[in-house]
């Protein structure tokens, strides 16, 4: 038998995390995992994550991914790749299927953070292929390099929905509608808004009658749902795609917790059945943990925290720190994690509909029913103000924990607080230098730099553009405003790719200064 | 006595509905009509429908067909999602070929 202080089931975000602090204090510590690749989900995020710096805000997922694994690697984490666990007995035995073997190991301590599965939602042929997951569209795109389709229709507007529908279009596919059977998105306005500035229509309150085809999906109609979800007639709408892609929520992967004899509960708030813990995510057995999505469906982010917990608790669990040291430790990661837990996506108010920002503002009615904020709804957000020359609009009209626009800007024009939650404002008596940091420092790609005025008749606006190929300067198209329409005629003056950028890249175009406020993204023609 | 178990509970008759004949567990190819079905047979937990049709035993081990089982059995019982109890967990948690079990007694027998 292999004897280990600690086993980790699962090389995601909170495994990783807790292999890592574990490491860090003596541990002999294995992480096994039965994916070819570890990193769990990371390796397929490639948008840039929302937080603070010490969330490794403005970090590309995947750079977070490898950021992990070299840390584990240095201190002496050793991880096990195409490493199945097929059980896990109550005296902290695992089985584990390597190759075409089967070993055993035995742990002193045990945590599992085995992450979630995708949610299905049945409807006459969606087991036609093309019907696909939206953690299968990222597997595809993000790790295999291979194109789920040419024209997809996504059902489900969480953050899921919204960031793979964008995944998709970067790869070079058509989305041609975002569908979602709630009454208002789900996710955040901003993945909402830069997805709807393209052109992309979004369906609440509609959810798929069927997808058709005789071998494969070659369309599917979608219809109007009432109060109580049934289908409204004579609102059919039908689209022709060889995709559909869904993301209707996460459940917890917790068979493992279950079979070792943990007490369990079926939880709706965390996305069914979760192991019973605590706040650190010790379990009912002494010695088995969890952490991140197995113990209720949160993101990445927090899952990093809570395998620091959970690697901390262990060690404590097993001798290898003090409890004082392991209790100061611990508030440090309460006060990150809870900073996260803030603002109108918080796990508090999950289900709530927030009518006023934390300042008091009305937050956007467009922006829950259509993806977007309205031209006649942007001006009352505190990011959004009119100055003689070039200046940053933020078009950040949520509260939502992320801070690096503040930080991103050197000469201070940009403020939020202390209140990691508040929408950014626009410093007073700043000086704008027009170096687009804060364009590309925005996770959301909700920040946009604006000449309202040239003297020419014209205005600039600098926008985020993460498309390839990338247009050229003197480029002509259109001006596409941020319900993806056409407002205006528009001309690329300038491209930016600047290394600091992490690839960004700041597209500046001119259009007719009435569009200045109008024109959100560029569309060659 | 906990609802669920109480068998002697009248859930009426079963009445066919237009989805009856759609894909549930894909893996082994189980329909909604079939579920549904074994509940009026008198199948009212997971493991007993798990037992019964064998819905959650094919490749994919119940990843995707779980929830979806879960619900079409409790709407038929009347009862929230929550209340019923999910099948046993068992070891092995993923497909595995007989030859990889076969692999250990062979090292086994090599070792003695």
């Amino acid at each position: 038998m292999n004897r280990y202080d600690l086993i980790i089931v699962g090389a995601g975000p909170s495994g990783l995390s807790a292999a890592i602090e574990a490491a860090k204090r003596g541990m002999k510590v294995v992480v096994f995992d039965e994916n070819e690749k570890p990193g769990g989900q990371l390796f397929k995020q490639i948008h840039k994550f929302f937080g603070s710096k010490e969330h490794r805000a403005k970090v590309r997922g995947f750079v977070i991914g490898q950021q992990l694994l070299d840390e584990a690697d240095e201190v002496g984490v050793e991880v096990v790749l195409n490493a199945t666990v097929i059980g896990l007995y109550q005296d902290k035995e695992v089985v584990v299927k390597i190759g075409d073997e089967v070993i055993h190991y035995k742990g002193d301590s045990i945590i599992i953070a085995t992450g979630a599965a995708e949610n299905m939602v049945t409807f006459p042929g969606w087991t036609l292929p093309g019907v696909i997951g939206a953690g299968a569209a990222q597997t595809m795109m993000n790790l295999h390099g291979v194109k789920p389709g040419q024209r997809v229709l996504m059902l489900g507007s969480g953050n899921v929905g919204l960031v793979v529908s964008f995944q998709l279009m970067q790869c070079g596919c058509e989305v041609v509608a975002l569908v979602d059977a709630a009454p208002r998105v789900g996710g955040y306005g901003v993945h909402a808004a830069k997805v709807a500035r393209t052109g992309v229509p979004f369906y609440l309150s509609h959810t798929i009658v069927k997808a058709e085809g005789d071998n494969k999906v070659t369309g599917v109609t979608i219809a109007q749902v009432d109060s109580s979800f049934k289908f409204i007639p004579g609102t059919e709408k039908h689209f022709e795609v060889d995709t559909i892609c869904l993301a209707v929520g996460l459940s917890p992967m917790s068979q493992l917790l279950k079979m070792a004899g943990c007490e369990m509960e079926d939880n709706p708030k965390r996305g069914g059945q979760v192991p019973i813990c605590d706040e650190y995510g010790r379990t009912s057995i002494a010695g088995i943990f969890v952490a991140g999505d197995v113990s209720g469906i949160e993101e990445a982010s927090s899952a990093m925290i809570e395998g620091r917990m959970a690697g901390v608790v262990a060690a404590e669990y097993l001798g290898y720190v003090r409890a004082e040291e392991m209790e100061a430790e611990l508030s440090v990661l309460d006060n990150a994690l809870d900073g996260l837990r803030q603002g109108m996506f918080a796990p508090k108010n999950r289900g709530k509909e927030i009518a006023k920002t934390e300042e008091g503002i009305d937050i956007s009615k467009n922006l829950l029913l259509h993806g977007f904020v309205g031209d006649d709804e942007i001006e009352r957000f505190p990011g959004v103000t009119h100055k003689v020359g070039v200046h940053p609009v933020m078009e950040c009209t949520q509260n939502i924990p992320c801070n690096p626009c503040q930080d991103a800007c050197k000469k201070g024009c940009i403020s939020i607080g202390a209140n990691i939650t508040s929408l950014p404002i626009v410093v007073d008596n700043s000086q704008c230098i027009n170096c687009g940091m804060c364009v590309a420092s925005c996770s959301g790609q909700a920040i946009f730099l604006v000449d309202e005025d040239c003297g020419d008749g014209t205005a600039t606006v600098t926008l985020p553009y993460e498309f390839l190929p990338l247009p050229e300067v003197g480029a002509k198209g259109k001006g596409l405003g941020r319900n993806g329409q056409i407002v205006c005629d528009a001309q690329v003056v300038s491209v930016k790719s600047a290394k600091a950028f992490d690839k960004t890249n700041l597209l500046t175009i001119r259009v007719p200064k009435e569009y200045a406020m109008k024109a959100r993204f560029f569309k060659a023609v | 006595m906990n609802s669920i178990n109480d068998r002697s509970r009248d859930i009426g008759e079963f009445k066919s509905m237009p989805d009856d004949d759609m894909l549930i567990c894909r893996c082994e190819e189980i329909t909604k009509g079939e579920i549904r079905k074994a509940v009026h047979d008198g199948m009212w937990t997971l493991t007993e429908i798990r037992r019964y049709l064998r819905t959650g035993m094919g490749l994919c081990q119940g990843q995707t067909c779980s929830k979806l089982v879960k619900g079409i059995v409790a709407r038929e019982l009347g009862i929230s999602p929550a209340e019923l109890e999910p099948a046993t967990s068992r070891v092995p948690m993923r497909p595995i070929e007989m030859k990889v079990f076969a692999n250990e007694a062979e090292k086994l027998k090599e070792a003695n």
